[in-house]
């Protein structure tokens, strides 16, 4: 019950800090230079098109009709039409933000994976060569830049040696083939998928790594540690029942913490790999000046940060039986 | 009055240099310290030896030197030591200039972002209450918002971002997490006694925050300056390289930009390789000062690395 009035408060919050998002981002259109009806609306569209959409988001009433009228149209998912792709923005940043999700949450959760089992290896043989390289190893990879990463591996896996694609997430002849089943349709997206999860992996696993490092090293100094040694367990039920467990928390934490960074590299990685996701979408339509489409990316990509911080609080409230909101 | 004044001052300042020395010396016991003090002596050097190279001859100036011989990309030669980009400017110099930049960007926004959040974690901490959660939510909200991509919907909605604009942004939204260690700091100080004994002796809230609560706050503050640089260079590079840097300056995310854009990320190594080591680097160097000074700082990590 308390859970759920936890979630129900932080939704309200999350209510809140979007709206003020939305207004701020209202607020700075109305005040960049040069006029909003060119920005929002298509100069090749046809004059009726243009009177229609301009109606539609109130373009010709006051600031203040015009401001209730974003609001409206926001809610009911109307965002305007691309300019770029013809197409109206909601249905545009939809179909990506799955390919975004799928990209994401699994390099997220791989790497946090690895970062707490290599530091818990990191943790156990402390100051021993183990742990230096281990450490060593991870904070030269959290600070590589990404981009730059993803430019290497597409230069060592794509060109030199091979046998990974450049870019995008599918091959068009294996999707266009009736005969190709789901079972091939989805080993291609995997095989598309390596690279772009690759360089994220390799830029995220490093802090975890660390965190988990550090937070083992407490945990090994409490009271119960030293109660399950007294008990004469093993070794390795210590590490891998009493001690991991526990130390695995703050990653949880940095995680959630990190998100918004990760949001970003996101957005890098899949502009360099040309992965069809929201974060290109939004790169791209800055650089085409389509403004609807990129309100409508950023906000998308707001929300969904909002989101996922709320569900990894959650999360973590799950995992550890202590913590009760 | 003014004799024993002069006295604590003096004495101060003794125990000022005393702390100091004990300081320099864990501090150059750590490994990770040296390595990056080292590394970032390197660039240093590096960024101020971009102010010489358009003097030995024009076509060494980063933006406008174009060698007159060459107009396309070629491989390192005796000339050109690290090869030229597509239409023959020196990479080497390019890339000595990217670390004047990057060593602008970071060193700044970091400033500003540490300026800000310490003054506003001083005085959410101090104040409590009403501005206390104000400001807090604000950073919140604040902390939540991908850097990176703030600034993209910015430069869509007021086109090409001038480089102090951009340093200005980073800051604007790095410095809740300074703000928000700086709070909880000043909450602990607040219930100290000499806090007590200065509003005793009558002093202002303003007095109070920026002669007793700041000294204190201070080395803590520029403990996350140097994690700031290392996020302010990373988001200045990563902006570059979408092509949204300001174009009148050479940043390494820009010669990036230009080896992906112009397609010689196949054929050229040679220029694709030294910008992206360099930011890695500089990162890394700024990120292990941090980490060194961070045992300094906090004595319970010292044990853990000296002992056992």
């Amino acid at each position: 019950m308390e859970t759920r009035k936890f979630i129900f408060k932080r939704l309200i919050e999350i209510f809140i800090i979007f709206f003020v998002i939305l207004t701020l981002l209202f607020m700075l259109f109305r005040l960049s230079p040069g006029d909003p009806i060119t920005r929002i609306v298509d100069p090749n569209m046809t004059p009726e098109d243009a009177e229609h959409l301009i109606a539609q988001l109130g373009l010709n009433r006051p600031i203040w009709t015009q401001y209730v009228y974003y609001l409206k149209n926001f809610m009911t998912g109307n965002l305007g039409i691309s300019f770029h792709y013809g197409q109206p923005v909601t249905s545009i940043i939809w179909n990506r933000l799955f390919n975004t999700v799928i990209l994401f949450t699994t390099a997220i959760i791989l790497s946090a994976f690895a970062g707490v089992f290599l530091g818990k290896i990191a943790s156990w043989h402390k100051g021993e060569k183990t742990d230096i390289w281990l450490t060593l190893g991870a904070l030269v990879c959290h600070t590589l830049f990404l981009p730059w990463v993803a430019l290497i591996l597409i230069w060592l896996f794509a060109y030199k040696i091979g046998g990974f694609p450049l870019n995008g997430m599918i091959s068009a002849e294996i999707w266009t083939d009736p005969s190709s089943g789901y079972w091939i349709k989805f080993l291609d997206v995997v095989h598309h998928m390596v690279l772009p999860l690759l360089t994220l992996f390799l830029i995220h696993f490093g802090s975890y790594l660390l965190i988990m490092r550090s937070s083992m090293l407490d945990t090994l100094r409490e009271d119960y540690i030293l109660t399950a040694r007294a008990k004469g367990l093993t070794e390795k039920v210590i590490r891998n029942r009493h001690a991991a467990p526990n130390a695995a928390l703050p990653v949880v934490t940095s995680v959630g913490l990190s998100l918004a960074f990760s949001i970003s590299g996101g957005a890098l990685t899949e502009t360099v790999f040309s992965w069809p996701g929201i974060g290109r979408e939004l790169v791209f339509s800055v650089s085409n000046n389509d403004y609807p489409l990129a309100q409508g990316a950023f906000l998308l990509i707001a929300l969904v940060v909002l989101l996922s911080n709320l569900l990894v609080d959650v999360f973590y409230a799950y995992l550890d039986p202590r913590i009760r909101y | 009055m003014k004799e024993p004044d002069r006295d604590k001052k003096y004495a101060a300042r003794s125990i000022f240099s005393d702390r100091f020395l004990e300081n320099w010396t864990v501090f150059s016991e750590n490994l990770l310290g040296k390595i990056g003090l080292t590394l970032l002596v390197i660039f240093a050097v590096m960024a101020s030896a971009s102010f010489f190279t358009p003097l030995i001859d024009p076509m060494y100036h980063p933006m406008t030197g174009v060698d007159p011989d060459i107009s396309y990309s070629a491989g390192p030669s005796i000339r050109h030591w690290l090869g030229t980009d597509f239409i023959g400017r020196d990479i080497l110099c390019q890339l000595l200039a990217g670390a004047r930049i990057a060593f602008m960007v970071g060193i700044s926004a970091a400033f500003m972002s540490i300026f800000l959040g310490t003054v506003i974690g001083m005085i959410a901490g101090y104040s409590g209450k009403v501005v206390d959660t104000l400001l807090m939510r604000l950073a919140d909200m604040i902390m939540v918002m991908p850097t990176l991509l703030v600034v993209l919907i910015l430069s869509s909605l007021f086109g090409q971002l001038n480089i102090w604009i951009i340093v200005l942004l980073i800051a604007l939204f790095r410095w809740p997490g300074v703000s928000r260690v700086i709070r909880a700091q000043t909450l602990s100080l607040k219930q100290r006694p000499f806090i007590e004994a200065a509003k005793v002796a009558g002093a202002s809230h303003f007095r109070i925050i920026f002669r007793h609560i700041l000294p204190n706050v201070l080395p803590l503050s520029l403990l996350y300056m140097t994690f700031r640089v290392t996020s302010a260079i990373i988001i200045e590079a990563a902006l570059a390289f979408l092509g949204f840097g300001d174009p009148g300056t050479v940043s390494w995310g820009m010669m990036l930009q230009w080896v992906w854009k112009t397609g010689h990320m196949f054929q050229a190594p040679y220029w694709l390789l030294p910008p992206g080591i360099c930011i890695s680097l500089l990162t890394l160097a700024f990120y292990m000062l941090g980490r060194a000074m961070e045992e300094v700082l906090d004595p319970r990590l010292r044990k853990e690395v000296g002992g056992e």
